[in-house]
């Protein structure tokens, strides 16, 4: 029972329930915009969290090739990490310019200036 | 060792299994295409954790490789769709 052993298991847990929060988020929310929130919690909270708690937790486990384990899902943590921003805000940027997603604003202070 | 490895990743499979369900479910249903594309995004992420947690349960390192693959895949996929939306083509 080492502190690696505690520190994965929470992360893998609480990482479990973000992944169930935010997906339940992203079925309930109205608009397109507003589940880009659920889903920065369903990536972020529900893959980087237990992938860092997975590689502690192949630090402290038994069998063979634990440290390949280890370190395969570091750096999947990392790219996960760098790449689901990116790609939310690629997406978010070509829905709005395409104008896909409809979306009635109460004051679009953009717009008006442009006018 | 009573509280091991096995019992963690037990207690976290139902979890991953309902938001798998609740993923699908938008990815079907969603109204538009940005819809379908973000609820396939979050499912490929949490599907390269999930690989990583199996990795550990069957105390393997094949299903790691697939899981760095499979989140590349999902930031293309996102790229994709969004060069097709935002200019009509897939182009460079």
């Amino acid at each position: 029972m080492s502190v690696a052993f505690l520190l994965g298991a929470f992360l893998v847990v609480l990482g479990g329930i973000c992944d169930l929060f935010g997906a339940i988020g992203l079925l309930k929310f109205p608009n397109f915009y507003v589940r880009l929130h659920a889903a920065t919690v369903g990536t972020i909270g529900g893959a980087v969290v237990p992938l860092f708690g997975v590689s502690m937790l192949a630090l402290g486990a038994g069998f063979p090739h634990r440290y390949a384990v280890a370190g395969a899902s570091f750096i999947t943590g990392v790219i996960v990490l760098l790449v689901a921003p990116a790609g939310a805000t690629a997406l978010a940027y070509a829905a709005h310019r395409s104008g896909v997603v409809e979306w009635k604003p109460k004051v679009d202070h953009l717009r008006e200036a442009r006018k | 060792m009573q509280f091991g490895i096995l019992t963690v990743v037990e207690i976290a499979f139902p979890l991953y299994l309902a938001a798998f369900v609740i993923y699908a479910l938008r990815a079907v249903r969603g109204p538009t295409v940005p819809d379908m594309i973000l609820a396939v995004d979050c499912m490929s992420f949490d599907i390269a954790a999930f690989m990583a947690i199996l990795a550990l349960y069957f105390r393997s390192t094949y299903l790691i490789g697939g899981a760095v693959t499979l989140a590349l895949w999902a930031y293309l996929l996102d790229l994709y769709v969004a060069n097709h939306l935002a200019r009509g083509e897939v182009g460079a």
